[in-house]
Order: structure tokens, then sequence, then C-alpha cells
């Protein structure tokens, strides 16, 4: 296996790779600046969706964002998916690797859930720890998003932006900044989503993902399976105006659209980051 | 203060076994905390009935939504996930679906389809050299043994259940009719892949007993003299040519001392 070196993203949109639109990737790829996966799809240790990711990595940069490592899980860090992460990563070579701020085991039962960690020194010292190994293992910087959640800890005692804060300047992990979870968020528990926003550090976020949720009685749930929704569209131009331009991906991983859809919300995010480009110049 | 692990065990006990007094406790006390365990315990069921479509395709097709969520929720609460890849989870439900008595043609589906779901992600083989056959005609049979790739898995069935699997698949021809039940027949099959794609080829039940042997170690002698033995006819000669186009071979070696 030949090593191909990464090709930096750009600060433009890019588009989640899922299996649904491969062939038609493949057949005549779309017109957007990078993809971002999965890596826990490509563990299996042959097949065609490892052909399939060579090729799209020989045409775009890639990013991989994990969803298994529960990185404040309690239970010693699973070796077994580090190996195959770092072997995916060591192939592939991606731009960017990142994992969310939350656990999903514990005594080696997995909930394969994205589960909020109670803000708590405790939390923040142990997350801390396993970030560092794993940017030790990996060899590389980390990048850590924010998650929607659906409950309160009572024993939290530090605010959310500045959890994520503490978390970026203790470890020098980057930020991968979930717009569409801080406004699910905000919107669940009746929050200012620019609390969150003023508290984390600018240069420390590297990605911006948008996503579409949806609507369940009086909660809104991330299910990336819609569009973005205006009042996210919103905070992606503050963020933009604010953090500056960053890689940013339209997220949707169910209730799967063409792939002109996905195209379509790139392009709107372009035009955004394409207007503070114009204003920078 | 209760410490990170106890909470992350009592929230894992509420939604896992619905004891939910000392997560509640660790909760907000707003009186949310019971609604947003029964949230997450739907979102956690959901996510995994999903993984279990996309690995049992056939057979979601086959019994319908609706009663495959009640077989997937049975499965859940049985065999909790113990890995953050989800493409090991599902490994049980072909035993899980035996062991709750659930109809013959239920399992045998879903043991073919755990046989695609781990084809399909094997590692990849070379295909073996012709000439390396050659090279061993002239060897003795009886120290001639056929080693098979990792992407090739022996499946023996009480029903021929690859018909309907053939015919649930998206691509299928929509006017093939399979008259259910299937008759009981002894089946035989071997799940490849192909140029990426899982195939699944159906032998007699004495050519695939005989595969069986040779991929347990039996020499291609023994095998041929099975062959002459039996009382249905056998054709070796068709039954090498289905594994070499089918590329299933690793390799050929030589007893020592035979």
């Amino acid at each position: 296996m030949s090593v191909q070196h990464s090709t930096p993203i750009p600060a433009l949109a890019g588009i989640g790779l899922r299996s649904h639109h491969f062939r038609e990737i493949l057949d005549a790829p779309p017109s957007v600046a990078w993809m971002e996966t999965h890596p826990e799809n490509y563990f299996g240790e042959g097949g065609a969706t490892l052909r399939i990711l060579e090729r799209i990595r020989g045409r775009y940069p890639l990013s991989f964002h994990g969803v298994g490592l529960s990185l404040g899980s309690t239970d010693p860090l699973d070796r077994v998916h580090l190996r195959k992460l770092k072997t995916l990563v060591d192939r592939f070579d991606p731009a960017l690797v990142s994992e969310h701020l939350s656990w999903s085991s514990v005594g080696g039962r997995f909930l394969n859930e994205l589960l909020p960690l109670p803000s708590t020194e405790e939390s923040l010292k142990h997350v801390c720890s396993r970030i560092d190994e794993i940017q030790t293992v990996l060899q590389r910087p980390l990048l850590v998003e924010n998650i929607t959640r659906y409950l309160t800890w009572r024993e939290s005692t530090i605010p959310e932006g500045a959890f994520m804060a503490k978390v970026a300047r203790s470890t020098g992990c980057g930020i991968l900044l979930d717009l569409n979870n801080v406004y699910v968020n905000a919107v669940n528990f009746h929050l200012d989503p620019f609390d969150f926003l003023d508290a984390i550090p600018v240069e420390a976020v590297q990605e911006i993902h948008l996503a579409g949720f949806h609507r369940f009685g009086s909660m809104l749930i991330d299910t990336h399976g819609e569009a973005i929704c205006p009042e996210v569209w919103g905070l992606y131009q503050w963020a933009v105006h604010h953090i500056g331009p960053r890689p940013t991906l339209i997220e949707w991983d169910t209730n799967m659209p063409p792939l002109s859809v996905l195209v379509e919300q790139a392009a709107q995010a372009d035009a955004i980051l394409g207007g503070c480009h114009a204003e920078v110049v | 203060m209760p410490k990170l692990c106890d909470i992350q065990q009592a929230f894992a006990e509420a939604i896992v076994e619905g004891t939910c007094q000392t997560a509640t406790a660790a909760m907000a006390a707003d009186g949310s905390a019971l609604r947003s365990l029964a949230l997450y315990r739907r979102l956690i069921r959901n996510n995994f009935v999903q993984v279990l479509r996309i690995t049992y395709p056939a057979l979601h097709r086959l019994v319908d939504d609706n009663y495959f969520g009640v077989l997937a929720r049975g499965y859940i609460k049985k065999y909790p996930s113990t890995s953050g890849d989800l493409f090991l989870y599902g490994r049980h439900l072909p035993a899980w679906l035996q062991r709750i008595e659930a109809s013959p043609l239920l399992v045998e589906l879903a043991r073919l389809e755990w046989a695609c779901h781990e084809v399909y992600q094997a590692a990849d083989s070379v295909p073996f050299p012709p000439d390396r056959f050659q090279a061993m005609a002239s060897a003795d049979p009886s120290r001639v043994t056929i080693q098979f790739h990792q992407t090739v898995r022996f499946l023996a069935c009480s029903l021929p259940v690859h018909r309907v699997w053939q015919a649930l698949q998206p691509d299928a021809t929509p006017d093939v009719a399979i008259s259910l039940p299937l008759p009981e027949e002894q089946t035989g099959l071997i799940v490849v892949r192909s140029c990426g794609a899982v195939q699944v080829i159906p032998l007699a039940w004495l050519e695939y007993r005989l595969l069986e042997a040779l991929s347990q170690g039996a020499s291609v002698a023994s095998i041929e003299q099975q062959v002459r033995e039996a009382e249905a006819g056998v054709d070796f000669t068709r039954l090498m040519t289905t594994l070499l186009q089918a590329q299933v071979i690793a390799g050929i070696s030589l007893k020592e001392g035979v």
C-alpha cells in the first residue's frame, strides 16, 4: 500500500460520505471541497467499501469522524477499537480526525449512543487523560465535538462552553463545533446559544458541522435527517464572521436525500463562507 | 457527590434494566428525568433495531417492519452490544431465533445473512494462480490438500434458503414466485465474495459434504474415493471447476509422510 499524504481541508463546505451515495459519487463526482466519513464503517479487513474509500480519497480531501471510541467512559479505553482506528488513519491519512465529547459504554456494555458527561472536575480530568492517550496513539491532534443532550446532570458545575474550552486548552485538541447541537440544546433547555459560542476558544475551532433535527413534541432531536433550519444558518453566519471561515460539513445520516440536496446545502454554506472571504480580502 | 463511574453505571441500568432510581437521583430535579430516560431508551433501542435491519435486510423484508421490530427488540434485550464497532452487533441473532423456536426459515435466513455480512468485509484474497494447479497435477492425490480463502463460508442448511434470499435481493426479478413453506431439503451453500459483491452458490448435499471435508483437511484422493463410492452421481471435475471459478482456493499443499 502506497503512503498517501494528507491533503489539507480548505475552509469550504464538504459533505458526509454515506454508502447510499457511493455509486453516484464514483460515477459523477460532485462539486464539493471535501468529504467526511465514520471510520467505523471501514473497520473490516477488506472488501469493496475500502476500495471505494481509496478511490474517493484519491479525489477529495478526507476527514474521519468517529462515533465509537466512547471518550468519556470510565471503562478502560477500547484498545481494539483504537488499533483499528489507527490502522485506518495510517492507511488513509485523513486531514482531520474527530470524536465526540461523550461516553457510550460502561461495565463492558455499549449503548452506542452519544451520552453527555456531567460537567465536573472529575469528568474533565478523566476525559482529558483519555484524549491525551488517544492523541499519543494516533500521533496527531484529535478534534472533539460538542454533542446534543436530552438530560441535565445535577452534579454539573462547569458551563458547557467552559468545559469544552478547558478540554481544548488542557489537551491541545481541536474543537469540532456542531452548530445544530448548540441550537438543539439551547431550545431544549432554554439556553442562550451564545453563552456556549462565546466561551469556546476561537483558535481551537477547526471544523464546523451543520445538520438538521426532528421535532418530537416540544423537544428537538438531533437526527441528521432533515435540511438545516434557518436558525442554524443564522448561527453559522455569526460563527463564520466571528470565528472565521472553517471547513464546514453538511451532516446527513438518516432519511437520506438525493446527493444533489447535500450538494445544494454545501453550496449554501460555501456562499456564506465566500461572503466572509470577500470581506477579509 | 457520586463518582462518574457510578453515574454512568446507574444510567446504563436505567436504560437496559429500567431501574431508574439511582439515575434519576443524579439528574436535574425539575421533573424531566424520567422523560429524558424514556427518550434515551427509545433512541438507543431504535439505533440497534436499525443496525439489525441493515445487517439482516432479507429477513427484514421477509417478515415486514413490525414483526422485525418485535424480534429485534427481543434480541436487543438479551444481547447487549459489547463494542463501539456496530459491524459486530447481531452475531447471535440466528442462534437466538433458534432458541426461541422461530420458524426454521427465519433461522436459516439469518445464518445466511450473517455469513454474507462477514464475507462482505473479510480480508481480501489473492486468486490462486492456475499454473500452481498444473504443477500439482502430477502429485500423489492422497497427499494433496486444499486451503480456502478467509472470504469463504460453508453453510449447511435444512432448507433451500438461498432461493428465498435470492428472491429478497433488491435487484431480484420481481416475478419470481417462491412457494412457502419451503420443502425440507439438505442444502449446502458456499458464500463467497467476487469483485466486491457477495455471492451465494448452492451445491447438492453430497457435493457440499465433500467440499466441507476438503475444507477440513481431507485429501483430494479421499474425496475422489468418496465420489466413486457415492450412489448419487457426483462430477468431481465439475466440483473442482466450481471452486476455481468462484476463486475460493487460497492454496494447495502436499501432506508430509503419507
